[in-house]
């Protein structure tokens, strides 16, 4: 809700600074933003009452004085005869209708009114329904505006249950379905109560006699119907939040002074029905169990001046709730609003002891993850939302899109959508993990811990491991150091009907964790948890590639230089380099050594000349050091 | 000429792969948590509406329920948990007081953005014992985010609103850039829900509090978009070793 600095300091006898004022307003738990002065305020949903401009003085005037100047009309209001019929009184306890007449509407707004319109950049509507608007802005009470003319016959207020066609003050026709609260006339819907009203009945430019109706729907009768039928109601949003039951009196005679200072009123009749009495909320005095709740300890005359200044009242032992804040019941909510004048950042910490117990994460699972990461596989989350079934598949009754429509029954069909995201990125070697529940409806509703792992290509990017290609064989080694007693079904997959033109194999295997047993505790692992939290880097989506340099050298003494030389030179575009072939032939005194260099750019897709360029000035620096040399180099 | 004794073989890389971030960083902050007394419970990912909302004093008519978008399975009779609550519920009703919970792990809500995915993963903690009052919840939360951050770090807490805590606080971490961050939400356990689990409220009290760990991950790993966990590309995934 947006709401302008200007409107609130005018009320305010100390004048606070803007930037005071949300200091203030964040103490009390009112998040915002400002923009050119205007605070974009987020209420929590229980803080319904502080939907309007009056609400947030309420809660101000715990630090300020308040100055309420709102005249209102204060004369006598003759009767008004409206054919009514409340069948639903339960949903709606409180009700008025007022009708005013003017003879000539205004051509020009003054003072709250205009500001109101100026200082939010709204775009004004019709004369009644813009001072409507204004004070649901000004008390946080909606009201809605019908034209007098269009209400011939017997209006109706009911909870409908039924099919119903509703077509909006915006011509957007609805087809209400199951119960709704709304308005008849001679048994056409003309207003979905609490939400927005209908076309036929609404105001228009011409507009110069309205019947202003000013109710109080239950939160339960409003809450979600907006959402259902797509209409951005600001009204919907505070009656869902709940607004006061006992402003009405109040609101329609500050509408009448509103429109009095605007046009000539000829005609003017109120008629207001109240099926039940409010009864205002109790809650005993106890001043130790805030203190306990809080930590703090105030006094009992700190604590009511407290929340007197925030509109509560003292009767006898107890706290009297203010009709507009039906979000107070317990000492709890009590606590709350005391710590909220304190301020939270105000009571001191109080030193926490929390008895000691010996809970660990799962060992086993950590064990294997740390295995698994020792052998270059890296882990993986992956979303559980599936387009494809199973015969046990778990549906979704309101998916995101039919692309997600399923809960995975099994991990692997995501590490292969991985795996193949991975090579067209150019890898070579992809070794991944994921652990996760899964569910299914086989039997009933069924939860497996599973772990997942896939891998294809080369087994490692180092010399020793390069040309060596993933295999079942690898993989069940590997296993079998850590869990020699158990049989591993690895699996490979086919790429025939995977869109990928790569060749090597593609491994998985997919079990229950709780096949894993015991033995993996004895596993010691190399990898450790990094200990201070990395700062990432950008990625690049880019192709990267690659080029090779392969080294003669028959002085054994130049390899540490040459590799010195090597990863040391650094560029923007070189991403990696590593070693990917080392021999040493003792017949012939001589080393090969080759090296892989990978280039990446973040902004553009590399030529050939850029990387060329780059190999020259490592091949021209490496030929430097003498006994070298690049077989094949021309 | 050197000898073959002379050589030093090149260093043989060995390629360790890494840990999810989001879990590596859910682990760090279970560890921590642990390391001040409490215990970690495990529940399902599939819930009814009872133990996601009812048990919490989330009302069926309540806004708040409509701020939880839910995913509701096999014709509505199950869900897929918004929070980690209910699984705090289950713990409270297996175990009477005092005790101190943890659980972490994923939660969904049908919201799909660069800042919020369906899924994400959240560490919530619950203690309850005898007179828990704000003022130590206030110590726990500066120690856990001292932990998290460095004891630098500035916070603030303002009343904010959940169903199942009352008072309620979200907490917010200064920046680098001078700007506010909400970081957590906390409170004290509304009485209603420790009535719910058959805890005496007249004479327990306790706390709450829940962590997003895709957003702690993101503000100590200075990534951007929050998709970028979800798409197991290799070049970010290796970063975090």
């Amino acid at each position: 809700m947006k709401i302008a600095y200007s409107h609130l300091v005018r009320h305010i006898n100390d004048g606070p600074s803007i930037d005071e004022l949300s200091n203030k307003l964040f103490q009390l738990g009112h998040e915002h933003e400002i923009e050119n002065k205007i605070f974009d305020m987020e209420f929590t949903p229980n803080r319904g009452d502080c939907l309007s401009i009056n609400g947030i003085l309420r809660d101000l005037s715990v630090f300020y004085t308040i100055n309420l100047d709102q005249d209102i009309y204060d004369e006598q209001i003759s009767d008004l005869l409206i054919n009514f019929e409340n069948l639903s009184k339960e949903i709606c306890p409180k009700i008025s209708f007022l009708k005013i007449e003017v003879d000539k509407l205004p051509s020009l707004y003054k003072g709250a009114l205009e500001e109101y319109f100026c200082d939010l950049s709204l775009s004004k509507n019709n004369f009644f329904t813009d001072v409507s608007n204004y004070l649901s802005y000004e008390t946080g009470q909606p009201t809605h505006c019908y034209d007098s003319d269009s209400i011939k016959g017997k209006l109706t207020f009911q909870e409908h249950n039924g099919n119903k066609e509703f077509e909006s003050l915006l011509g957007k026709k609805i087809n209400l379905t199951e119960k709704n609260s709304v308005f008849l006339l001679n048994n056409e819907v003309i207003n979905l109560a609490g939400i927005m009203g209908g076309l036929s009945t609404a105001c228009s430019s011409d507009t110069t006699s309205v019947i202003i109706e000013c109710a109080f729907f239950r939160p339960e009768s409003v809450v979600g119907k907006s959402i259902k039928y797509g209409i951005n109601s600001e009204a919907a949003h505070k009656f869902e939040r709940g607004v006061d039951p006992e402003c009405h009196e109040r609101v329609l005679r500050r509408f009448v002074k509103i429109i009095s200072e605007h046009a000539n009123i000829i005609n003017l009749e109120l008629i207001s029905h109240k099926y039940e009495e409010s009864q205002l909320h109790q809650i005993l005095i106890d001043v130790n169990k805030i203190n306990k709740i809080i930590g703090i300890n105030i006094n009992i005359d700190e604590y009511i001046e407290y929340l007197l200044r925030l509109g509560f009242l003292v009767k006898g032992n107890y706290i009297e709730v203010p009709s507009f804040r039906s979000d107070i019941k317990t000492q709890n909510d009590l606590a709350e609003e005391v710590a909220r004048v304190i301020g939270y950042d105000n009571i001191p910490r109080s030193e926490i002891k929390i008895p000691a117990n010996a809970s660990k994460r799962n060992n086993i699972e950590n064990k294997i993850r740390y295995f698994l990461l020792d052998h270059g596989f890296y882990e993986v989350i992956n979303s559980p939302f599936v387009n494809v079934s199973s015969e046990y598949s778990i549906k979704v009754d309101n998916p995101l899109d039919s692309n997600r429509r399923f809960l995975r029954t099994n991990i692997i069909n995501s590490l292969v959508d991985n795996l193949l995201f991975n090579e067209r990125r150019q890898k070579d070697s992809v070794k991944l993990f994921e652990i996760s529940d899964v569910y299914s409806t086989e039997g009933n509703l069924q939860k497996r811990r599973k772990l997942s792992i896939i891998a294809s290509g080369r087994v490692g990017l180092n010399y020793q491991e390069f040309s060596t290609k993933i295999s079942i064989k690898y993989l069940s080694t590997i296993f079998a150091e850590i869990l020699p007693n158990i049989t591993f079904d690895f699996k490979t997959i086919s790429r025939d009907k995977l869109d990928t033109k790569l060749k090597s194999e593609i491994i998985y295997l997919e079990i229950d964790v709780e096949m894993l047993s015991d033995d993996v505790l004895h596993y010691v692992e190399l990898s450790k948890p990094a200990k201070e939290f990395i700062q990432y880097k950008p990625i690049s989506e880019l192709p990267s590639s690659y080029k090779d340099i392969s080294y003669l050298i028959r002085n054994y003494s130049k390899v540490e230089e040459l590799q010195n030389l090597i990863f040391n030179f650094k560029d923007e575009i070189l991403k990696d380099i590593f070693i990917f072939d080392y021999f040493k032939n003792d017949k012939k005194n001589e080393i090969k050594i080759g090296f892989r260099f990978i280039f990446q750019s973040k902004d553009e897709t590399l030529t050939s000349s850029q990387i060329d360029k780059v190999l020259n000035d490592i091949v021209s620096m490496s030929l430097e050091i003498s006994e070298i040399e690049i077989p094949g180099l021309n | 000429m050197s000898s073959s004794k002379d050589i030093i073989l090149p260093e043989l890389v060995k390629n360790l792969g890494a840990l999810h971030p989001i879990n590596h960083m859910k682990d760090s902050i279970m560890d921590l948590l642990v390391s001040f007394g409490f215990e970690i419970v495990n529940g399902p990912e599939i819930e009814t509406e009872k133990f996601n909302f009812d048990m919490l004093n989330i009302k069926k008519s309540h806004p708040a329920r409509q701020m939880h978008d839910t995913f509701y399975i096999e014709n509505k009779s199950n869900l897929l948990r918004t929070h980690t609550s209910p699984v705090q519920i289950r713990g409270m009703l297996e175990k009477q007081p005092p005790l101190a919970f943890i659980s972490g792990g994923k939660v969904y809500r049908k919201d799909d953005d660069a800042t919020h995915l369906p899924m994400f993963h959240q560490v919530e903690g619950i203690y309850v014992d005898e007179n828990v009052s704000f003022a130590e919840l206030k110590d726990l939360i500066y120690k856990i985010i001292f932990s998290l951050f460095g004891e630098d770090i500035k916070l603030r807490f303002r009343p904010s609103y959940f169903p199942f805590t009352e008072p309620s606080a979200e907490v917010d971490i200064l920046s680098k850039d001078g700007k506010w961050l909400e970081i957590l939400g906390c409170g004290l356990v509304n009485p209603i829900v420790l009535d719910n689990c058959n805890i005496d409220s007249n004479k327990y009290s306790g706390l709450a509090f829940g962590l997003g760990v895709e957003r702690i991950a993101m503000l100590k790993h200075g990534v951007k978009d929050i998709r970028e966990f979800y798409k197991s590309n290799l070049d970010f995934l290796s970063q975090f070793k």
